[in-house]
């Protein structure tokens, strides 16, 4: 590794506590969440440095940009119905309660818990199992060549599929939990622009096609459903701030449909395999491209819509009206 | 070939049927009224229906054949992710399958409610949202995925879902307590399953593996694999809620609807407890941890016996009696970890046998009696025992499913208490320990008194409370029959005891029919 | 050397958690400690010659779970708030209920 590199890699991974610190130390709220963000920006290089370019995209796209978008959503939400008290997002009151006895009681836990973390992480022996080999050769034999992809689909999809099911329960929670449309946090500016709105109906299709071609590229470079579905949610929450998409995104039944869509197609894959080769998930001779892509396709879809779901936190409105 | 594989084809079904089941409830989330009910209700029932059956399934599969093993994606581990039966996976699933069961018909009747007259303490009875069935059906998902796992970050998945669909049904509530008892009960959840995916880390770090199998026996005493331990010990202990890590479990079992509450303190927290069980016994036991580690979390169960049991008594809510019963009760559980430790060790499978069977037990017993409180709620609008004297003769059936699901609690014949506590006692004995023995008797002596508080005005003063509308006959119903098994537990132990005995840590030698 | 970074973002993370009260705070904070666990996850996957896929893997499903959960927790906090017009969690003894729980 050369010195530059050396250096580069050091800072890095030295910023990301300092930052990490500096984001929960903040005075008030929305420093917090910008050096948040920052956080998920820095973190996205070291992923790039440490060889993830997988990972790199989606945290750049749903670490660092949808999640900061919920977060300042959400400060924005409480300020606003903060403007009628005292209470602002940087209170002193946040510090409240926690005199310097329990911070000092609480360090000395933690310190003890690093301490023996970082020991902990120092003494690897060597690993029993050559997984990098096993899953090489796993790849070699098979149709996608891209091996986190191969992985995420393939050799352990069954992860991928309970993940999915995590996404949709979210959705599900927040729904359940029946909040109102959050005006964001510039509204009348944002969504009554023609000019933003404009630029964001020009956006929209490039997004579109490179949300596609990652997911196609996925099976053989970096790229595939997550990074697809990432982009193009966070496309939908762009046309969420503009306008362009109402909050509850369209009649209830339709929204629903599509939110289980791709866990829905996942579990019938897995079903439909299990009846044809005896396997759940175990995808017979010469479909492993075709039912992959599929798959992918449809949690793509599934992903962006519940983004931006999560991130407009209304349940969809019913036919017929109501509430 | 073909026909072994459709057999161990069944290993899914206790995990994909809840989850088409939730998928379709989620669905069905759009219709309005009466017809959501009836739908969700019919898909949930055929769900647990469908559980129940694939787990006695499996029950005769393993007691037959011993361990089932099954290859997800057809991928060989420690490559791919595999899936496996033994005796313990089987026993938390009929476990589940008999509370799951049993909340659900109790659930039926439970959201039919409609305004009542006293608001004060009213609880979610409407379900607005249509929430409940799909967060209930991936609730169960999940502790069926758990208990049939063998991949280290599987679990991590299991965990997450199960941290999210309870901390909803928390939410449920609808009131200002639900709502920060839901909040701060996910942050728990969260931060253990974060704990959980550290050490999980570390042993990747260490072995390059995540099968359990595999890295059972590649498990050796090094510092990664310590740590590993004590954080998801930590984590774990959090998410069951042993002392002190329990501060979350009181308002967080209150303030739920109570179906959701027997659910919760029925199933919840014996998953993350069998989590901890898998992984101390299968997986570090290859790298012998000292001594003096099992008696942490012995100590600490220990404290949490006495403790929990003097809160209850100073409570004046019925779930919150119960929720802090349950933080004593779930004190017993932890017990085993310090008396399967080396000094006996054909003592190990009576202890291990006998915190096992406790879960069993505690899970029927306790979810009936969240039922019972919540017929008493929907009946006269609150739960609060000074207001509830001589409630026995408006309630009968609620005031006798307390009175019988107390009798596990305070571990009298012939419930399944008696059985796990008796194994617990003698197991301390014969281990030298006996002043956990001790414990294990005050804690009985304690929960008689607790139980008296509420059951004494209920029984025999003169009524002062006032009933608004009859509970559904189904809601009093499922908790009483319920209640009535968990007596009848200590009798029916030998079947379950054989089926712990498959694939268990320890031999079951000489375990004569208790 | 990443290693020992996810390690420190971990505990300092786990530090704010406990000692900081604003629920958003700690929401941020287990959001960012989920990251140092991928930190060190993916300084593993470092290890050998080749790069290991499986901890990528695992690293790209917990952004996602991460997300998911934050996505609700923050969710939790809107209604609390809602309700209650602050964004914290009661201290012990508030959370009894009104005829005092604690005797």
């Amino acid at each position: 590794m050369s010195f530059a590199g050396l250096v580069l890699d050091g800072l890095l991974a030295l910023s990301l506590p300092v930052l990490a610190w500096r984001a929960l130390s903040a005075r008030d709220l929305y420093r917090a969440v910008i050096l948040f963000i920052t956080f998920g920006v820095i973190l996205a290089l070291a992923w790039a440095r440490l060889g993830a370019p997988d990972i790199a995209l989606a945290e750049a796209a749903i670490g660092a940009g949808i999640t900061g978008a919920l977060l300042l959503n959400t400060v924005g939400g409480l300020s606003r119905k903060n403007d009628k008290d005292d209470e602002r997002p940087d209170e002193p009151t946040d510090r409240v309660g926690r005199p310097w006895r329990t911070r000092l009681a609480v360090t000395v836990p933690v310190t003890i818990l690093a301490g023996g973390l970082a020991w902990a992480v120092l003494s690897f022996p060597a690993p029993v199992v050559d997984m990098p080999s096993l899953v090489g050769e796993a790849v070699a034999e098979g149709e996608v060549s891209h091996p986190v992809t191969a992985v995420l689909l393939d050799y352990r999809s069954y992860d991928t599929f309970l993940e999915i099911g995590v996404l949709l329960l979210a959705a599900l929670c927040v729904w359940s939990l029946g909040l109102s449309a959050v005006r964001s946090t510039a509204p009348e500016a944002v969504s009554g622009s023609p000019v933003l709105a404009g630029f964001v109906r020009l956006l929209a299709p490039a997004m579109v096609v490179s949300g596609v071609y990652l997911l196609w590229a996925g099976t053989s470079q970096p790229g595939g459903a997550f990074q697809a579905g990432a982009v193009l949610g966070a496309l939908g929450v762009v046309m969420v701030l503009t306008g362009l998409l109402v909050p509850s995104l369209g009649r209830g039944g339709v929204v629903r449909a599509g939110l289980a869509l791709g866990f829905a197609v996942f579990l019938l894959v897995g079903v439909v395999s299990m009846l044809a080769t005896g396997g759940f998930l175990a995808y017979p001779e010469g479909f492993e491209y075709g039912l992959i892509l599929a798959i992918e396709f449809f949690l793509t879809f599934s992903i962006a819509l519940t983004l931006t779901a999560l991130f407009t936190t209304v349940p969809p409105r019913e036919k017929g009206g109501g509430a | 070939m073909a026909s072994v594989f459709e057999n161990t084809n069944w290993m899914l079904a206790p995990i994909l049927v809840p989850l088409a089941a939730a998928t379709v409830a989620f669905l069905l989330m759009g219709i309005r009224g009466e017809a959501r009910r009836n739908a969700q209700n019919a898909v949930g029932l055929a769900a647990a229906l469908g559980v129940a059956l694939s787990a006695l399934a499996l029950w005769a599969m393993v007691s037959g054949g011993g361990p089932v093993r099954y290859e997800l994606g057809g991928w060989e581990a420690p490559l791919g992710i595999n899936l496996y039966a033994d005796g313990l996976s089987v026993f938390m699933l009929i476990t589940t399958a008999i509370v799951g069961g049993a909340g659900s018909v109790y659930a039926l009747g439970y959201f039919s409610g409609r305004e009542g007259e006293d608001a004060r303490r009213r609880e979610d009875l409407q379900d607005e949202t249509g929430s409940f069935w799909p967060l209930w059906m991936f609730l169960w998902a999940s502790m069926n995925g758990m208990f049939l796992a063998a991949d280290a970050f599987n679990l991590y998945i299991t965990l997450e879902i199960l941290g999210l669909s309870a901390a909803a049904l928390i939410t449920l509530g609808g009131t200002r307590m639900a709502f920060s008892a839901g909040m701060r009960y996910l942050m728990v959840s969260l931060l253990g399953s974060l704990a959980y995916l550290l050490g999980v880390a570390l042993l990747y770090g260490s072995f390059g593996a995540l099968d359990l199998a595999t890295l059972g026996e590649a498990a050796s005493p090094i510092p990664p694999v310590w740590a590993a331990l004590a954080l998801i010990s930590l984590g774990m202990a959090l998410k069951t809620g042993l002392f002190p890590l329990h501060f979350w479990m009181p308002a967080a079992y209150t303030s739920a609807p109570s179906a959701a509450s027997a659910i919760l303190a029925g199933l919840v927290g014996k998953a993350s407890f069998y989590l901890l069980l898998r992984v101390w016994f299968d997986v570090f036991g290859g790298s012998a941890p000292p001594e003096y580690a099992g008696q942490i979390p012995g100590v600490l169960g220990a404290v949490a016996i006495v403790w929990g049991a003097v809160m209850a008594m100073r409570q004046t809510r019925i779930k919150t009696l119960l929720a802090y019963s349950s933080v004593s009760q779930m004190g017993y559980l932890f017990l085993l970890f310090a008396l399967v430790s080396g000094a006996a060790p054909e003592r190990s499978f009576e202890a291990w046998g006998g915190g096992v069977y406790l879960v069993l037990a505690h899970a029927c017993a306790k979810a009936a009696m969240f039922m019972a409180a919540g017929v008493v709620i929907y009946s006269v609008g609150h739960d609060e025992i000074p207001r509830l004297r001589g409630i026995f003769q408006k309630l009968p059936i609620s005031v006798a499913t307390f009175a019988v699901g107390g009798i596990t609690m305070m571990g009298l014949p012939t419930s399944g208490g008696f059985t796990a506590k008796y194994l617990l006692f003698t197991a301390s004995v014969g281990t030298g320990q006996w002043w956990y023995g001790l414990v294990v008797l005050a804690g009985s002596i304690l929960a008689a008194l607790y139980l008296l508080r509420f059951l004494n005005p209920a029984l025999i003063q003169v009524p002062t409370a006032k009933v608004y509308r009859d509970a559904p006959q189904i809601m009093s119903g499922t908790a009483f029959v319920l209640a009535i098994f968990s007596v009848f537990l200590g009798l029916m132990s030998a079947p379950l005891f054989e089926l712990l005995s498959v694939g268990a840590p320890f031999p079951s030698g000489t375990m004569g029919g208790s | 050397m990443y290693l020992l970074s996810g390690v420190a973002v971990f505990a300092v993370c786990a530090y704010a958690l406990v000692v900081h009260a604003h629920l958003i705070r700690k929401v941020i904070a287990i959001n960012m400690m989920g990251s140092g666990v991928f930190v060190l996850l993916t300084a593993i996957a470092r290890r050998g010659d080749e790069t290991d896929p499986v901890p990528h893997a695992m690293v790209l499903t917990g952004i996602v779970v991460a997300v998911s959960a934050t996505a609700f927790a923050l969710a939790v906090v809107r209604k609390l708030h809602e309700a209650t017009g602050h964004a914290y969690l009661p201290e012990e003894g508030e959370d009894a209920p009104p005829d005092g729980g604690g005797g």
